[in-house]
Formats: structure tokens, C-alpha cells, sequence
């Protein structure tokens, strides 16, 4: 079986998560900007887990879904997922249009259904970039790691589906999967949002160093 | 992911949210007895040290035939079926079958070495799939976002 220890202390964990809160707090002050309405937060969920069959306690493998997945490289390299279950994506595609061209308007007007589904996936992949962006800024803010992520490519299916390829191509020797579970309120409308990010096996280490050297030289800081 | 069992009729094998990931089903036609494997790596030499042995074909067909012949089943009566294997993402980072392609092939190979007929597939693509394998028939259906049931 894995070899299943803890990836990192407690207190590191709870670095992570506060790290993972202000992701959170830049991807809701991002979501404002591209939304044009006010965007509010829960706290997010971070959960490391260690083997592919624990994503089951956040989704069911078959929960649909549309995914932009997009590579990390830099310092940390790996795959970096956002992911949004199918019933909350035409929410946000709706309050994305909203925001383009105001209540009620809808830039697909007169589209095949093909071009407007193709439109929309290109939204998610939008979201995809920026969300993505602004939780790296905070990693970086934080570990001083300089990670990019790639160009989004979207697909809707089933979560796991969308994954295993990732998971095994990723990690095929001990697996660590980091998922924060976003909660974001817009106009009365819950928005769940998942980020995964798989760091590959050689970069687990830099980012787990990172991390304790970071919450190192802020106790000391914080005297 | 990763998993695998083996029963007897009238029961049900249920495996959900396939990518690449591949599900063999081998069924013994005479006895009806069969198991299910969902296999996520084409091979298990890339991998260091002990891993779970539904999670590569090689191990994973291995393990399902040994489990199977504990129930007196015999592999001259099994035939297999091959469902997943899907390409998810179409980007122009990855070119060539993906892990996907490797899993079918892999199993394919290693079946036909233990003169195990592949008596039908729903492979490839780019779109997950979930299976149910019903026992008392073994027959095999096959679960898709906005497709139709596939019964193979």
C-alpha cells in the first residue's frame, strides 16, 4: 500500500489554510472585478489527501462537472484543476454575461448551439485563469515560490474522469492531492468552486519545505 | 479507482467516473461468476515498491483470474469486456493516445496472452463513462453524460 504519512504537521496545515484564505479573499476581489457585483466568501475547506479514493469524501466520482485544467511550472510544477459542479456553471456564466453586457443580455444571441456551448466553456476557462492566478499570487506571498499555470483547456464530464488521467501521469508513486473547497456567495446564488492542485512528486518536497520555512520566519516575526 | 471484485449472480459490479482509467470485466460464461477491475496505469514496472494490485493491468488481470479461479472458475470459459480508456482533455501540449490509449493496449495484450477473448469494448473517446456489471448475464452497461445507455 502507500506509504501514508501525514504530509504536514498540524501546524502546517493550518499555514496552508490560512495561505488557501487568502487565495480565497483575492479570488473573491477577482470574481468582483470580472462579475461587476458584490462577492461573498465562506472559509474555505483545504484538505491534503493521500490517496486518489479520499476525493470521494468531498464529491461523488460521478458528481458532473466543468473543468479547466491548466499545468503549474516554475518551482512547483504539476497540474492545477478549477472545478465547478454543472448546476452552479450557469449561474456563473449568466452573471459573467450580465457583467459583459447587462441584465438580461445575452451575447449568444443567434448562435448555433455548438458556437454558444463553445462560448461558455471559453467563460469557465476565463474564470479558470484569473481564479487560478490570484491563488498562486498568494502562495507566492506567502512561500515565495514563483509557480505560473498554463493555458486553460476545458471539459465537462464527470470529476473523476476528468482527473485520473492527472492523477496517475502525476503521481504514480505516493499520491498528495491539495482541494480547496471555495464557497462564494453572488447575488443570493451559492457558487461552489474546487481548486486541485497535484504537485508533482519531485515538487512535493520544495512546497512542503516552503511552507515550513514560511510559517518558521512568520512565528519569529510575530515574535 | 484502483479497485477490483469478484462475485457470483445475481449480483451487481458498479464503477463510476472513468477517464483513461480502464474497466476490464472477465466473466465466466458457464459458472456465472466474473470480477471487475478498474485499472489506472498501463504497467506496473514504472512503479517503485508495493502498490495496490487492481491499479495496473498486469497485477490487476492477474489478481482478478487468481481471485476468480478461487471460485472454481475456469479462464477457458471467461470472456472480458473493456469499457474507458478516454483521451478527457483535447490539448496540443499531449499528442499521441495518452494513458488512456497505453491502458487499452496494455490490456488488450495481456488478455490475448492468456487466450482471453475481448468479446466487446466501449472505448476511447473523449468522455467519462460509468459501468455496471450485472452478473446474472454478464452483460455490461455502459453510462455517459448526455449519451445514451450503452449495454455491450
Amino acid at each position: 500500500m502507500n506509504d501514508k504519512k501525514q504530509l504536514l504537521s498540524t501546524e502546517q496545515a493550518d499555514f496552508l489554510t490560512e495561505m488557501m484564505n487568502i487565495g480565497a479573499g483575492n479570488a473573491a476581489t477577482a470574481l468582483t472585478q470580472v462579475l461587476q457585483c458584490r462577492v461573498d466568501i465562506g472559509i474555505p475547506r483545504v484538505l491534503v489527501i493521500a490517496d486518489v479514493q479520499e476525493l470521494s469524501i468531498l464529491t461523488s466520482p460521478s458528481l458532473p462537472v466543468v473543468c479547466a485544467r491548466m499545468g503549474m511550472v516554475g518551482d512547483v510544477s504539476g497540474g492545477l484543476f478549477l472545478i465547478v459542479p454543472e448546476e452552479q456553471k450557469e449561474d456563473l456564466i449568466r452573471l459573467a454575461e450580465q457583467a459583459v453586457w447587462g441584465a438580461g443580455q445575452s451575447w449568444r444571441a443567434g448562435l448555433t448551439s455548438q458556437e454558444s456551448d463553445d462560448l461558455k466553456l471559453s467563460v469557465i476557462a476565463e474564470i479558470g485563469n484569473i481564479v487560478a492566478g490570484v491563488y498562486l499570487t498568494a502562495v507566492h506571498d506567502f512561500c515565495k515560490l514563483n509557480i505560473y499555470h498554463t493555458v486553460p483547456t476545458v471539459a465537462t464530464d464527470m470529476v473523476q474522469a476528468l482527473l485520473d488521467e492527472s492523477l496517475v501521469r502525476l503521481s504514480r508513486q505516493v499520491q498528495y492531492i491539495i482541494v480547496v473547497e471555495n464557497e462564494f456567495m453572488v447575488e443570493e446564488k451559492l457558487i461552489r468552486i474546487f481548486l486541485v492542485m497535484i504537485p508533482s512528486v519531485e515538487s512535493v518536497n520544495i512546497l512542503v519545505n516552503s511552507i515550513g520555512q514560511a510559517r518558521m520566519a512568520m512565528v519569529k516575526d510575530g515574535g | 479507482m484502483g479497485r477490483g471484485a469478484v462475485t457470483t449472480a445475481p449480483h451487481i459490479i458498479l464503477s463510476s467516473g472513468l477517464g483513461s482509467c480502464v474497466v476490464v470485466t472477465l466473466y465466466d460464461t458457464k459458472r456465472k461468476l466474473g470480477g471487475l477491475a478498474h485499472i489506472m496505469l498501463p504497467d506496473s514496472i514504472s512503479l517503485n515498491g508495493s502498490h495496490p494490485a487492481y491499479k495496473c493491468a498486469d497485477t490487476a488481470i492477474a489478481t482478478l483470474i487468481k481471485e476468480l479461479r478461487s471460485m472454481r472458475a475456469s479462464p477457458r470459459d471467461m470472456v472480458a469486456k473493456l469499457v474507458g480508456g478516454a483521451k478527457m482533455f483535447l490539448s496540443s501540449d499531449d499528442f499521441g493516445p495518452g494513458i488512456g490509449g497505453q491502458n487499452i493496449l496494455s490490456v488488450k495484450r495481456i488478455l490475448t496472452r492468456r487466450r482471453i477473448p475481448v468479446i466487446a469494448e466501449n472505448t476511447g473517446g473523449n468522455y467519462g463513462r460509468s459501468v455496471e456489471f450485472y452478473l446474472d448475464s454478464g452483460k455490461v452497461m455502459v453510462r455517459a453524460i448526455g449519451r445514451e445507455n450503452m449495454e455491450i
